[in-house]
């Protein structure tokens, strides 16, 4: 039975009704081995408790965790502090950072709905109301035309303009601003410009730094404890160096090689900055790059002070002013060590906040140069800088391109000139280059684990890279065939390694994800072992 | 009746023009924004020490917003089937606005008695392609399932207004100056005197015309097409200057990041400066609110 479409103003209505409830049928078909369909449900429901707790009345899924207000009183305070926000964002003095983006976006959509087609939520949901990328962009256009600007009360009568700003609207809004992973493929496909995405961010914006709302993984746990402990994974300076002892052994375990893994060596003209994700999670990445470097001679540091250890900066993701401190502690470091520039290892938001974005926010001594690690891994790969044999890589691999590093800074080639030279299999999905799909982990949703929102993620947010990855490999889909998906981002392999879970991708289908840099040391002729271990972890 | 439509002609000319500057001083006047920017392809951040290398120059951005102004090349790619009207419509737009130039232009610069007739053929080929064009816009919005979706319901009647002005501008060239290209630019000739008789008490028909074109003219400052400004002169799709020590995009960061941040959450610091705030964490911060 055809569902009746959600209208806008259903967002301020019946508080206490979930607007959506996916299904299986719902979702769109996935290729081999996954193309009967599954009657499970999708997403688990949220406990009773959990559902009497907090607010997820949009679609019964819940990752801000916004508790349910225990008065009128509260309700009244908390959309009177939305409105004081949405006046601050609209003012070219309070949101100086996004204000020309943000104009833009509310004032030239034609609703046209040419980007609808662009964008993975929508598509894998079923083309779902409320994940249309310009349902929440068009809520907030209508309240503000509404609420804030000249007659708009009397306007609204004439215009149809329904939406009402009360309690169940803000709470809708804040949840709905987590539905989107700021992809920013929509804003491509816009032919006037508009930005989705950029709703999306504003609104966040909104929330955090009016009302002090926001995901906490990414405040909390993430930019708070970044700027406090070092990194938003919680790991210590002390135990940062731990770990570099731990990696370096493991190296000469691995490749028998004898590696000194350069930390807080001042005068080097690289530091090297990861994500600290990789050091709890995927060890190889970091060891890879010590062994490249290391093969090429290249100068070359890592930080153990706060932050230096930790290119994350959810700030960009949520918080103008997290991302201001977190981008300045960082060049704080750079520039104590005396370094030429600062390489952004494979973590694709960290390119874009520090390379690009903190570009506005940087002067004086703070602005050291930034860049990413791709051209200079191009360099060492293709101008024969080190030795190696592709033969050593000969299986089927793909490249999955982050959003943050491609369609969002332009770095499309280095990446696949070095596969093509190491990886005689390899091959493109479709769509790839700046048209990619998100993988469904953008804007900090890889690192937010909150109560159902994992099941909503894998089923709805990476649905869509899931089929492109099942069906550029449906010549080779026996699990017998081991597979390689080249991710070179931190997040989206967080996203890629839930997502495989969810659909037991490497007992099915034997793909198996990781960096780029481990493919680079498994092609290297010295060393003997493989470097890539062909097991699920 | 003609002093009114004297007024509300010349008053909609005098509202399109300050309007237009007003925006354009608007947007001229924003302040510099965080780098946001989109790739339609490989960009100078594919090669080491970026910063030092030559970014994309005004000839490609030229080309690229010719590009999209002819040939709407985004919607060409992405929704083929609204491209095909919008397409039609807007060349025949172009047409038209460089056509009322030529009349203006030509009335006081040629021979008016030897106006040519490519000129009658010219505005109504571009008057024809707006009309057919927008009719069928206007059919699309009703038709089309997706492009109905939040279309708002006052450009319907946009539509079928553009629609009601292009006859009427048909019926005054073809039956009121009797598809005459003189006394078309007579008319116009006029318009540009400053003699008030003319003004005061105009022929009904290409006074109605008028009367309808003025609308238009309110609503061009106010509508998409200024935002052309703000995308391509603004550097928001392409923002490739890197802010290097000591040049002027620092000095304007620097201005930036001297002003208060007026933001209410805890852990703000509420009404300090950037440049204070962004120094770290208030002490107390504990990330729960």
């Amino acid at each position: 039975m055809k569902r009746k479409r959600t209208r806008l103003s259903d967002i301020s209505q019946k508080p206490d009704e979930q607007l959506l409830e996916i299904t299986a049928e719902d979702l769109v078909p996935l290729p081999y081995p996954y193309d009967k369909l599954d009657t499970k449900t999708p997403i688990r429901p949220l406990t009773e408790e959990q559902k009497n707790t907090y607010e997820s009345s949009l679609d019964g899924v819940s990752v801000v965790g916004i508790p349910k207000p225990k008065s009128k009183e509260e309700e009244d305070r908390l959309v009177k502090s939305f409105l004081s926000g949405l006046k601050k964002l609209l003012s070219k003095e309070d949101n100086w950072t996004f204000w020309q983006q943000l104009m833009l976006t509310l004032e030239s959509c034609v609703r046209c709905q040419t980007c609808n087609e662009a964008c993975p939520i929508y598509l894998a949901s079923g083309e779902q109301e409320i994940y249309r990328p310009t349902y929440r962009s068009e809520v907030l256009r209508r309240i503000k035309k509404k609420y804030l600007d000249k007659g708009g009360k009397f306007l609204a009568k004439f215009t149809g303009n329904d939406v009402e700003l009360n309690w169940p609207t803000i709470a809708r809004l804040a949840e709905l601003a987590y539905r989107c992973t700021m992809c920013r493929r929509c804003a491509m496909w816009c032919p006037l410009g508009s930005d989705n995405g950029l709703i999306t961010h504003e609104l966040r914006k909104l929330f955090s730094q009016e009302m002090g709302i926001a995901a906490k993984e990414l405040h909390e746990l993430g930019t708070v404890q970044q700027l406090k402990v070092g990194a938003s994974t919680g790991i210590t300076p002390k135990a940062f160096k731990n770990m570099i002892q731990f990696m370096e052994d493991e190296i000469e375990e691995k490749t028998g090689k004898k590696i000194k893994m350069p930390v807080d060596k001042e005068g080097a003209d690289i530091l090297l900055i990861h994500n600290s994700g990789e050091f709890l999670s995927w060890m190889e990445n970091p060891e890879a790059f010590a062994i490249i470097f290391e093969a090429a001679g290249v100068s070359w540091t890592l930080s153990s002070e706060i932050a230096g250890y930790e290119a994350t900066n959810y700030g960009v993701w949520y918080d103008d002013v997290q991302l201001a401190r977190i981008a300045l502690k960082q060049s704080e470091v750079a520039r104590k060590l005396k370094v030429k520039k600062v390489v952004v290892g494979e973590c694709g938001h960290a390119h874009k906040a520090l390379t690009v974005i903190a570009d506005r926010v940087l002067t004086d001594e703070a602005n050291i140069h930034r860049e990413s690690c791709l051209p200079l891994l191009e360099d060492l790969v293709c101008n024969d800088k080190l030795k190696l044999d592709p033969k050593k890589n000969d299986f089927p691999v793909t490249l999955h391109d982050p959003c943050n590093i491609v369609r969002l800074m332009g770095i499309v080639e280095p990446q696949r000139r070095i596969l093509r030279k190491i990886c005689p299999q390899f091959r493109e999905m479709e769509p790839h280059g700046v048209e990619n799909y998100c993988c469904g982990g953008g804007s900090g949703f890889a690192i937010m684990p909150s109560m159902n929102f994992p099941d909503w993620r894998a089923s709805v947010a990476g649905r869509m890279k899931l089929k492109q990855i099942l069906e550029v490999f449906q010549d080779v889909s026996s699990p017998e065939i081991k597979k390689y998906m080249c991710a070179p981002c931190s997040n989206c392999k967080g996203q890629l390694r839930d997502l495989f879970s969810y659909y037991n991708v490497w007992e099915k289908s034997g793909i198996l994800y990781g960096g780029l840099v481990e493919l680079i040391v498994n092609a290297m002729v010295d060393i003997k072992e493989p470097f890539i271990r062909w097991e699920w972890r | 009746m003609g002093g009114i439509a004297f007024g509300i002609f010349y008053g909609s000319i005098a509202f399109c023009v300050i309007a237009s500057i007003v925006r354009m001083v608007r947007y001229a006047n924003a302040p510099l924004h965080l780098r946001w920017e989109l790739y339609r392809g490989s960009s100078v951040y594919e090669l080491s020490d970026w910063w030092t290398k030559t970014h994309i120059g005004f000839k490609d951005k030229l080309k690229s917003v010719v590009l999209d102004i002819l040939s709407l090349r985004e919607y060409y790619h992405r929704n083929r089937g609204f491209w095909y009207v919008l397409y039609i419509f807007h060349i025949g737009l172009y047409l038209l606005v460089l056509w009322h130039i030529w009349l203006f232009v030509g009335a006081v610069t040629i021979d008016i008695e030897a106006a040519p007739l490519w000129g009658l053929v010219w505005g109504g080929v571009a008057s024809g392609l707006v009309f057919i064009g927008g009719a069928g816009i206007l059919i699309k919005r009703i038709t089309d399932e997706k492009l109905k979706v939040y279309y708002p319901r006052i450009h319907y009647f946009k539509w079928a207004f553009i629609l009601i002005t292009l006859a009427g501008a048909f019926y005054s060239v073809q039956f009121f100056f009797g598809a005459s290209m003189p006394a078309v630019m007579e008319y116009v000739k006029s318009q540009l005197s400053f003699e008030l008789e003319h003004k005061l008490h105009p022929p009904l028909v290409p006074a109605l015309h008028v009367l309808f074109l003025s609308p238009w003219l309110i609503y061009l400052p106010l509508g998409h097409i200024m935002q052309l400004f703000f995308r391509y002169y603004h550097e928001l799709r392409w923002d490739h200057v890197p802010n290097l020590r000591g040049s002027d995009i620092e000095r304007r960061v620097k201005k930036l990041l001297s002003q208060p941040v007026t933001w209410s959450a805890s852990h703000i610091q509420s009404g300090k400066r950037w440049s204070e705030v962004a120094q770290g964490l208030p002490e107390d911060t504990t990330g729960k609110e």
